[in-house]
């Protein structure tokens, strides 16, 4: 098999490093434009507190939602290795990229850091001086302090950013050398990693999202999260292999059946996702006690529910049965479209997850609103511009991986 | 693939020809004759691999199957039939409230609606596959070929059949012979005989004639007689050294295999049968209410005279017969009055009529007054109502409802109950009265007295006279009174 591929093929278009500069002004802009928007929130006090609560909420959802498509793309890269994968080789190098940034998004994160420790109870209740919840009271004592919140998230993101540096290292190296042991040993660390992931995730989704409600709990929480963290990252993956092609890069390395491969998944996480909402819906519908409902009673009620009814086809129906012919699937263009629907029901399922924890359901005000979609905007551009910068000189395909010339040559068998 | 159907006799000499099979080393080389084959037109072909080929689908022109939109119909079939289900049996036929949610189609119908979907989809697709497949085949021609065995080990086989449209002998055997073919065989019908050798025939013959002879053994057992002895294949099994109940016996001088209580036993769950304590009533004074029950009764545990050792069931009768008399003379007096010893309830009470206990049989404590206190509020406030006039919750929201058919709880300050002695209270707690269940699962006999003795205490409450407070408590109590009257 000849895979002397022209060099210039795998490589970043010149055209996007060029937009790299915009992106990161237009992010900007967005950001403080939306921040503006936010405080546009209607006060009863007169003073900015609202303002200042969407704008932190609106702050979070947003960076969650960029979170998740490296979070999902480190579970990506750590799976193909835990299952010995040879079809997703060629594509592979684009979740690498996309892990790396991660020590990027961890600086987004220092500014939830600093408005605990500046004493704001704007995003989390659990900070205020005086808290009124009992529950919360208790949670306060130990888990839920300003000091072990930051050490915890610094475990997450050490323990993540080094499995992501680590396994990215041993994916450049053996573009120099083609050793078969730097393949042999993440497969034999890939196990135990994903177990470490699995459980920080989790743990990170109950910290940084659960926690803006501490008096509510659910213990499927993380998956939830990593259900739509799969998700998204598969339609970003899909998307981004489109522009790449139509940039004339990877034309030949990522193929048809890769995209069928990449839809089925997307189809598959979309199921999932509805599989775990739905599960967390019944149980807290059904038992029907006061403390368990309570988020579901500002998200079903209260100006929001027609968010939370409308995930219910934007998230899950549509997609669902749009995704489900094989010849969608293996259509680029409908793909892409898919894909492309996807990821905004992804950013609203964050909204929906975080927004609607703002008092008096002033997320869902005009202004407040469009202030959310521009920080959206915004932080998806800087994570543009990020991705940019990370995949700046580095090849775009592992060339010399083992497992390369199969990915190449399977196909789909047809139903 | 064509239909093989039998031959008659006469053709069986020219064995039929139902196609070519060439044979490949490798994957790709099979592979690429498909290729070649599909392009010259043929349809009717099939390829056998040792292991699923990426990509033969394609190579040998294998259109897209319509499973998946059959298993997508079915799936939706599932998936209205489960919602249609629901909503009529809870939304229409049967309208029941399950733990207060709403009827009809909830979000608890979702499961029941998903797996109906999942299961019409798994069926479908199992059955549609074997149906599209033309599953099961026993049999196929290419079967005929000795080299053909290798094609679950090591070699790939390419056939195509007679029955295509474009078929013809030599014109396929030179396109499969241009594909570089390890060997290129014709695929012939099985010629071999047919028929079952005789000797397995015999056999066959032997064995039905074997299988008759357990039947015929029974027929012949049906409609005549022996006067043989049974037969009993395992003797130390059917005869064994022991004695059943209700059996006589020479070992004891009674005669009785069964042997009576030994004098200050208890046996397990017996104090439960005569205790007081547990029962609300003395079982040894029921001859006062139930003469003829109790006759029977005493005289079963009264042991008899140690009679003849060779005791028959006449003898066992006779013994019966004495021990009614003892019985008889111990209570004479009380028994021809049987409402003597009684504070029985009226008569319009449907409560069983027993020799119900008068005392409490727990000390009045504080102890147990709170005891009490906490078990009622827990298991009896909810009907009776937390001052015992029969308005609990449950009665209320039945009241509001207003069916016709709600009996309401009975208040325990009405005099029929006031005057039921500490027993029947006791006893109706127990073993439940009209709508009441029993609460003697969920109450220990302790807790059901200290119910008793709450009660008490709610009765006298609105029965109370100054000899009921203590003396030492009576100048605080005229004190109140002074202070509370203007």
């Amino acid at each position: 098999m000849n895979l002397n591929y022209d060099k210039a093929s795998i490589e970043l278009p010149e055209t996007w490093r060029a937009k790299a500069p915009i992106f990161v002004s237009v992010g900007l802009i967005c950001l403080v434009l939306g921040a503006c928007c936010c405080f546009m929130a209607s006060t009863s006090d007169g003073t900015n507190a609202q303002g200042f609560k969407v704008l932190t909420h609106s702050y979070l959802t947003n960076f969650v939602y960029i979170l998740s498509f490296t979070l999902g793309a480190l579970f990506f890269v750590l799976v193909q290795f835990l299952t010995r994968a040879g079809w997703s080789t060629s594509i592979r190098r684009l979740a690498e990229i996309l892990m790396m940034i991660l020590p990027y998004i961890a600086v987004l994160f220092i500014p939830v850091i600093v408005l605990l420790f500046v004493g704001s109870s704007a995003l989390y209740e659990w900070n205020a001086a005086d808290i009124h919840s009992s529950v919360i009271k208790v949670k306060a004592e130990f888990f839920l302090t300003k000091e072990f919140f930051t050490i915890r998230s610094v475990i997450y993101f050490a323990l993540w950013i080094m499995t992501a540096t680590w396994f990215f290292r041993m994916s450049r190296a053996q573009d120099e050398t083609g050793d078969i042991e730097l393949s042999l040993t993440r497969q034999k660390w890939s196990g135990p990693l994903i177990m470490v992931f699995a459980l920080s995730v989790s743990f990170a989704t109950f910290d940084w999202v659960m926690s803006i409600d501490a008096d509510w709990y659910s213990t499927i929480y993380g998956v939830y999260l990593f259900s739509a963290s799969m998700m998204g990252f598969f339609a970003l993956m899909i998307v981004l292999s489109v522009l790449l092609q139509n940039s004339g890069k990877m034309q030949k390395l990522i193929t048809v059946e890769h995209f069928h491969d990449m839809g089925k998944f997307l189809f598959g996480f979309v199921m999932f996702w509805s599989y775990i909402a739905f599960s967390q819906l019944i149980l807290y519908w059904y038992a029907n006690i006061p403390e368990e409902t309570e988020w579901y009673r500002v998200r079903l009620y209260n100006n929001w529910w027609y968010l939370s009814y409308g995930l219910i086809a934007i998230h899950f129906a549509i997609p669902f049965l749009f995704l489900m012919s094989r010849h969608v699937r293996r259509n680029r263009t409908a793909l892409t479209v898919g894909a492309i629907w996807v990821l905004c029901a992804h950013w609203l399922d964050m909204t929906y997850l975080i927004m609607p924890n703002v008092p008096n359901a002033a997320g869902c005000e005009f202004f407040p609103f469009v202030g959310h979609l521009l920080g959206g905007i915004g932080m998806v551009c800087i994570f543009a511009a990020l991705f940019i910068l990370r995949a700046s000189g580095i090849p775009l395909v592992a060339m010399r991986d083992p497992r390369l010339p199969e990915a190449m040559t399977y196909a789909n068998p047809i139903l | 693939m064509s239909d093989h159907k039998p031959r008659k006799a006469d053709e069986k000499k020219m064995p039929k020809a139902f196609g070519w099979m060439a044979e490949y080393q490798d994957e790709n080389s099979l592979l690429a004759a498909a290729r070649k084959v599909r392009d010259s037109g043929y349809t009717k072909t099939d390829a056998f691999t040792p292991f699923p080929v990426h990509g033969i689908d394609e190579a040998l022109g294998i259109k897209p199957t319509i499973l998946p939109f059959i298993v997508l119909c079915a799936g939706l079939t599932g998936l209205t039939t489960a919602l249609l289900m629901q909503w009529w049996m809870n939304g229409v036929d049967y309208k029941y409230i399950i733990s207060g949610k709403p009827m009809g189609i909830t979000p608890a119908s979702i499961p029941v609606a998903f797996e109906l979907t999942i299961l019409f989809s798994a069926f479908t697709s199992f059955l549609g596959m074997i149906a599209l497949n033309q599953l099961p085949k026993f049999s196929n021609p290419v079967f005929t070929n000795p080299r053909f065995d290798r094609a679950t080990n090591d070699r790939f086989f390419l056939y195509v059949e007679a029955s295509d449209k474009y078929y013809n002998r030599e014109s396929v055997k030179l396109l499969l012979g241009g594909t570089s073919p390890d060997s290129l065989d014709e695929v012939l019908e099985d010629i071999t005989p047919s028929s079952l050798p005789r000797p397995i025939i015999l056999a066959g013959l032997l064995l039905v004639l074997a299988g008759l002879i357990p039947a015929m053994i029974i027929l012949n057992m049906r409609a005549g007689y022996s006067t043989a002895p049974r037969l009993h294949v395992f003797f130390d099994m059917d005869f064994q050294p022991k004695k059943k109940a209700q059996q006589t016996t020479t070992v004891f001088a009674d005669g009785r295999t069964m042997r009576p209580q030994v004098k200050g036993t208890i046996a397990r769950g017996q104090l439960e049968e005569q205790d007081p304590f547990y029962l609300g009533y003395d079982p040894s004074k029921l001859s006062v209410v139930d003469r003829d029950t109790t006759v029977l009764l005493v005289s079963a545990q009264t042991p008899a005279d140690a009679g003849p050792a060779t005791a028959s069931q006449d003898g066992a009768t006779a013994s019966q017969d004495g021990a009614v008399k003892p019985a008889d003379s111990a209570k004479p007096a009380d028994a021809a009055k049987p409402d003597a010893g009684m504070t029985a309830a009226p008569a319009a009470n449907a409560a069983p009529q027993l020799p119900w206990i008068d005392k409490l049989p727990m000390d009045a404590t504080e102890e147990n007054m709170k005891l009490g206190r906490i078990k009622f509020e827990t298991y009896c406030s909810a009907c009776h109502g937390y001052a015992g006039n029969g308005d609990g919750l449950v009665h209320k929201r039945a009241d509001a409802l207003a069916q016709g058919y709600w009996l309401p709880p009975t208040s325990l300050h009405i005099d029929r109950v006031r005057n039921q002695p500490v027993g029947q209270i006791f006893h109706t707690i127990t073993k439940g009265q009209g709508k009441m269940g029993s609460y003697a699962s969920a109450l220990s006999p302790k807790e059901r007295w200290a119910i008793v003795l709450y009660v008490r205490a709610l009765q006298r409450s609105r029965n109370a006279n100054i000899d009921d407070v203590p003396v030492e408590m009576r100048s605080k109590l005229d004190a109140q009174v002074v202070a509370g009257t203007p």
